[in-house]
Order: structure tokens, then C-alpha cells, then sequence
């Protein structure tokens, strides 16, 4: 129709040499008129309340409900020439109906850092507790170095969560930039001996029990790859540094593909979960390769296929299973806080839907499958955002047989209804 | 007689000079790149932008953001870095722009991926509508015609009718269809049509202020050429020079960036 009326338009000035605007223009440029001046914030700090209501079903049966408030305080003050200090704070308080394992409040303090920028603009320094997030990959992320042991409170499995509510590490970082590249060194020092559970702590046993050390290189090749290169070392026994590589490419208009690998010198995940790192070392390497496809109603569709070579093959995991339940149970405790696959294999997919159908209804989910014992967790989320509201119903299922990776959660069924106002 | 014939000589010059002047055809990529000096400053700058989304007549969203661009001296074109202000979910989250090269982070997951130019951040604006873009460095222009045009201030302007065709794969939009006054080439209106020749969007440019040294837009009207109950206003406002550095248009630098 508008095609129509835009052609007719062209025939117009053709034999005439005027061309007017139609009324679906003149209806816009109306609106146009109409619309006020947009307030903006000045975006130095972010607030914001989370209410939540759980509901989950039980293995071998029953129902359990709990009720969660999330605050979340993102801020920055700004010094003179560049130079400011962030901070990053979360808090979780369980209801008094909760779930078995939920303590009544959990703090994580996320970020606590100064920054700057040195001389031109192109020497950056950082100092305090960072977040710093390695990887291309969607689903798993072999160089993500620093998720060891940073998650504190899981209020959902979606993966962009587990990333955002996690502790950053205590470090000195320095980065320098060039027109198409970049290389930054830090060094993350030993602080505390052990992690805590206590509720308003700033767990620098969690991040900081070792000395660690990581640097990162990236050089644009051609016109649109920039492979980024990554030496870490975690000072863990038995582990020798680690080396990583990401690298994007654009396929075509609607498609991102990656390859996110790490590989090094270390122990198996079961050797360091039954206390003996020096036992098995030998090289191993993990991957997460995929691509991301998005139509033209925006509908982003994402394919991955990740692997864990210091995760137990399929034979192993059978053979853990029907094992000593001490091993099966340290085994799933040291890959869950180091955000490892608990099996060699696995394959990931996620969709995402912006304005569903409907402007401002967000869909999304997520499946992964364990390709060993072929369990799978299934995410689901429905998100409408009013002006400074969104208000989210998610439904997880945890799906497979007895003591396999997700058959083994003791919920089967997980619902969750979110609340979240920002200030 | 020598000085006479001198003097007649140059007076044919001249004059032949003057007649092939006045009727040269205007050359459409000088047109283009006047109208695109017009829109953009040649020199480093940031500038906010606001974007107020209709659907059938209502508000349905908002977004506010300032762009920071600078001309890539390899291409010609400009490379912008996008911080999101508004509304308060999305504020402070990235994009990078640099021809294809499209990149997005989030500082709550710290998150920088890379998108695809088909995916869109700003509901039904594309990335490529909310960054700064020199058509003369990626489309071809044809002059079709010298005609009258209403702009979007209802007032009728003497324009050029130029058809501009991309000439670099990076381009949002296959072929426009652009409005530039034969005075002083502000743009008036310009029409976005897809590779199959369906027309996407008409924009009109207007409500001209002095902005860092000239007069340019500081409003776009954009109506979906789909469905033109789908309108977008796009504000320009507190234009500033100020000198970014290249090494900023990078991914590795996202997560480093802190407004100021």
C-alpha cells in the first residue's frame, strides 16, 4: 500500500515536478509534532527491586514454594581526567518459606574498583574487585577463567544470569590499545584461604585463594576478524598455564559464528575433585563452537556444541554413577562451582525473541543436553517490559533419569514469577 | 588590435565557459557529499539522541543515547560507539559500529558479543538508523530529477531527486531514494527500499539549528514503509567536538569504556 502511494508520489512529480507528502507522512510528521523533549537520567548510579515467587515440584515427589527480594545497586562516581571508582552490589533475601540449601541473605559484592585512563586516553588501569568475562560463546565458556567459584546465589540458570550475578576477582589490570588491538596483563594476588557461606561476606576466599595471572592479546587480521588470544594461569596444583582463543566471523547478514578453546597442561575434574591433581595431568582442551542466527523479526536462534576435556567421557560418568556415592557427590560439587559441564559432550540451544508478536513481550529459552547420559535442562521465559517494570515467568525443567546430570536436581519442575522495578 | 582580439577571445571563453557551466549536469556524488557534510560534522564528536516510537498513533517506546563517532581514515565512513542512557534497564549497555562490524555489551553479564547487521537493538529502528553514516561513501548517486518537494516543516523546497544505490557491502539499506535542497543541501526526505525494491522507511529530515558550525537537522521522522502506523522521531541535540581516540572503536576497549 505504502509502496503504492510512494510510486504513485513518484509518477506525480514526474509529470508535474512537485511531490507532496501522503497521509500516512503527514500522520507521522504530526506525531513528530506532538512528541515532548525525553527526560534522561544522568545514569550514575542503577537501583533496582526483584520479587520473586518459586514454585517447584520434587523428585520423588511433593511441591515446595519460596519467595526471594533482589537488590541490586550498580554506581559510579567520576574523579577529574578520567579516573573514577564503580561499584557493583547484590543482595538476596530468601522469604520464610524458602528452599532447602537458601540462607536467609546472600551478599555478593561484584565490583569494587578504581580506574583511569593514562596519558592519551590509551593506557587504562584498574585496581579492586573486577568482573572480568572472557568469551564468544553462549552457552559454555572455556576462557571465562575467573567463573571459578564466583557464583554465590542462583536465582536462575539462564546463562546471561549466572554471568551477571557472580563475584568479580581483587586485581591489578593494565591494558594498552591500539588502533586495532589490544593487550592487557593482570595479576589477581591470594587474599584469603577459603570461601565462606556468611551471608554478608566478601568471600575473597571464593576468588582470591591463589595467586593468578592472565594475559590477553587481540590484533585485527582482516577487515572484520580480530582473534583474541589469552595466557591464564590459576596456580591450582597440577595445572600448568593455560592458553585460549576467540575468534567470531560474520557468515552473512543474519549470522554470527564462533570458536571460543582453551587447552593446557592440568588434572582431570574427578582427579582434582578426589584430592589428587598430580595424578592424572596430561594435555586437555576445551571447546564451544556454535553460531547465532537472527530473521528479520528478530528472532535470534543459537546452536552450540561445547566440550570439557577434563570432564568425565561417557563411560566415566557411568562407572561414577554406580560408584561410591562421596566421589559422585565431590565430583558434581567442584564442577558446579567451577561452571564446567559435567560430561564431556553437550549441545546447547537458545532462542530469543525480542518484541514477540507483540512490542515490548520478550521470549526466550534455552536447552541443554547432556549427550552421555542424555538428560537435558529445559529454560522458558515470558518477559513483558512496562516503562521501568519487567515482569518475568520462567518455567525450568530438569529432565532424565536417576543420577544423571539433571535427572539427579532434586527439583523436577522449577517456576518462578519476577517482579523488577528500576529506581 | 593584438589587445582587441585578446579581450574577444577571452569574452568567447567565457562565455562558452559560462554556457557549459549553466548547463553541466550537477555531479550527484559532489550533491550527496555536500548533503552529508550538511548532517555530519567532518571532525571527532559525541551527540545525544533520543528516539520516541509510535505504533497506531500511541507511544509504545522510548530510548535515549549518545554516540560517540569519528571518521575511519581507511574508509571514509564512520565508525560510532553507542552508549545506551534510557530507559534505565538498558542503560549503559554498548554498541560498535564499525562498517560490519557490530558488537554489543552489557555491563551487568559483561558480556561483549558480536551481533549480526540484521539483528536489532532499538525495537523497530536498526542499528544502522541511530549511527552516523556518510551515504557518499557507500552508495553510487544518480540525479533523477530537479523537482518541488514538501519537507517536514510542510514548506515546498527546490530539490534534487537522487537515487543512491550501495556501492560497499556494509550499507543498511540496498538503494535510497534522497531529497537534497539545490540551495544550500540540507537533506529534505529520503525513502529506504530493500534489495527486492520494497520500500522500508521515509525519513524527513528537519527542525535545522546551528550545530557545531552549521546548519543541520536535529530531527528525524522515520515511518515504516511496511506498516506506516509504525513511526520513530529521532532527536539530535548537544552536538560537541571532542577528541576520540581510534583505538576506542574495538571490542576489547567495550567493557573498558566509562562515560564522561
Amino acid at each position: 500500500m505504502m509502496t503504492r502511494i510512494g510510486i504513485a508520489c513518484i509518477a506525480l512529480a514526474g509529470m508535474a515536478g512537485v511531490c507532496h507528502a501522503n497521509d500516512a507522512e503527514e500522520a507521522g510528521l504530526a506525531l513528530a509534532d506532538a512528541t515532548p523533549v525525553q527526560k534522561v537520567d544522568d545514569g550514575k548510579y542503577q537501583f533496582s527491586l526483584e520479587p520473586g515467587l518459586r514454585f517447584a515440584t520434587l523428585r520423588p515427589g511433593g511441591t515446595r514454594t519460596a519467595t526471594r527480594l533482589s537488590l541490586d545497586l550498580t554506581a559510579r562516581h567520576a574523579f577529574s581526567n578520567g579516573w573514577g571508582i564503580s561499584l557493583a552490589d547484590r543482595l538476596d533475601l530468601n522469604g520464610p518459606w524458602r528452599f532447602d540449601g537458601d540462607s536467609g541473605a546472600i551478599n555478593t559484592l561484584k565490583e569494587l574498583y578504581v580506574d583511569g585512563r593514562v596519558g592519551s586516553g590509551s593506557t587504562l588501569l584498574q585496581a579492586g574487585r573486577v568482573n572480568v568475562r572472557l568469551g564468544v560463546a553462549t552457552g559454555y565458556n572455556p576462557t571465562d577463567f575467573f567463573r571459578d567459584n564466583a557464583v554465590r546465589s542462583v536465582t536462575s540458570v539462564d546463562p546471561a544470569s549466572l554471568r551477571e550475578n557472580r563475584l568479580g576477582t581483587v586485581m591489578l589490570r593494565g591494558q594498552q590499545l591500539w588502533a586495532d588491538g589490544s593487550v592487557s596483563a593482570l595479576v589477581a594476588p591470594r587474599i584469603a584461604d577459603r570461601a565462606t557461606d556468611a551471608s554478608f561476606s566478601p568471600d575473597f576466599g571464593a576468588t582470591n585463594q591463589r595467586t593468578r595471572w592472565m594475559l590477553q592479546f587481540s590484533q585485527r587480521v582482516i577487515s572484520d576478524l580480530s582473534p583474541q588470544f589469552v595466557i591464564y594461569d590459576d596456580g591450582k596444583p597440577g595445572s600448568s598455564p593455560q592458553f585460549g582463543v576467540n575468534l567470531v566471523h560474520l557468515v552473512n547478514n543474519a549470522c554470527v559464528g564462533y570458536v571460543e578453546w582453551s587447552g593446557g597442561r592440568g588434572p582431570s575434574t574427578l582427579a582434582r575433585a578426589l584430592g589428587q591433581p598430580y595424578s592424572d595431568v596430561a594435555f586437555r582442551w576445551k571447546l564451544a563452537t556454535g553460531a547465532t542466527c537472527t530473521t528479520s523479526r528478530n528472532l535470534s536462534v543459537t546452536l552450540e556444541y561445547d566440550r570439557d576435556g577434563a570432564a568425565l567421557d561417557r563411560a566415566g560418568w557411568q562407572a561414577l554413577r554406580n560408584g561410591p556415592p562421596a566421589g559422585y557427590a565431590a565430583y558434581r560439587t567442584l564442577a558446579a562451582a567451577q561452571q564446567d559441564p559435567t560430561t564431556r559432550d553437550g549441545l546447547f540451544a537458545m532462542v530469543r525473541w525480542q518484541d514477540a508478536w507483540i512490542q515490548r513481550l520478550d521470549l526466550s529459552g534455552f536447552v541443554r543436553l547432556n549427550l552421555a547420559d542424555r538428560s537435558r535442562l529445559t529454560w522458558l521465559e515470558a518477559r513483558y517490559r512496562f516503562a521501568r517494570t519487567d515482569v518475568a515467568l520462567q518455567w525450568q525443567i530438569n529432565a532424565g533419569a536417576s543420577s544423571t546430570e539433571y535427572g539427579a536436581l532434586p527439583q523436577s519442575n522449577l517456576f518462578q514469577l519476577l517482579v523488577k522495578h528500576y529506581l | 588590435m593584438q589587445t582587441h582580439s585578446m579581450a574577444r577571445l577571452s569574452a568567447a571563453a567565457i562565455l562558452a565557459l559560462a554556457c557549459c557551466t549553466a548547463h553541466a549536469a550537477p555531479d550527484p556524488q559532489r550533491i550527496l557529499a555536500a548533503s552529508d557534510a550538511v548532517r555530519n560534522p567532518s571532525e571527532p564528536f559525541t551527540l545525544n539522541v533520543t528516539l520516541t516510537q509510535y505504533t497506531d498513533g500511541k507511544q509504545t517506546d522510548s530510548n535515549a543515547l549518545t554516540a560517540y563517532s569519528r571518521i575511519n581514515p581507511a574508509s571514509g565512513q564512520f565508525r560510532s560507539l553507542i552508549r545506551f542512557a534510557a530507559p534505565a534497564r538498558d542503560a549503559n549497555k554498548l554498541m560498535l559500529k564499525s562498517g560490519n562490524d557490530l558488537w554489543f555489551f552489557d555491563p551487568a553479564s559483561k558480556a561483549t558479543i558480536r551481533i549480526s547487521p540484521q539483528q536489532r537493538l532499538l525495537g523497530q529502528a536498526s542499528n544502522g538508523d541511530v549511527v552516523t553514516v556518510n551515504f557518499a561513501q557507500g552508495y553510487r548517486a544518480q540525479v533523477e530529477a530537479e523537482e518541488d518537494v514538501q519537507d517536514g516543516e510542510r514548506q515546498m523546497r527546490r530539490a534534487y531527486r537522487l537515487k543512491l544505490v550501495q556501492s560497499v557491502s556494509d550499507m543498511t539499506y540496498h538503494s535510497i531514494e534522497m531529497w537534497i535542497d539545490t540551495t544550500d543541501s540540507r537533506p529534505v526526505k529520503a525513502r529506504f527500499f530493500s534489495e527486492s525494491g520494497k520500500l522500508l522507511k521515509t525519513a524527513f529530515y528537519r527542525r535545522f539549528q546551528q550545530q557545531l558550525g552549521a546548519l543541520r537537522p536535529t530531527e528525524i521522522v522515520i515511518i515504516d514503509g511496511l506498516n506506516p502506523n509504525l513511526v520513530t522521531v529521532m532527536r539530535y541535540a548537544d552536538y560537541v567536538a571532542r577528541e576520540i581516540p581510534d583505538a576506542w572503536f574495538q571490542s576489547d576497549f567495550m567493557a573498558r569504556f566509562q562515560p564522561e
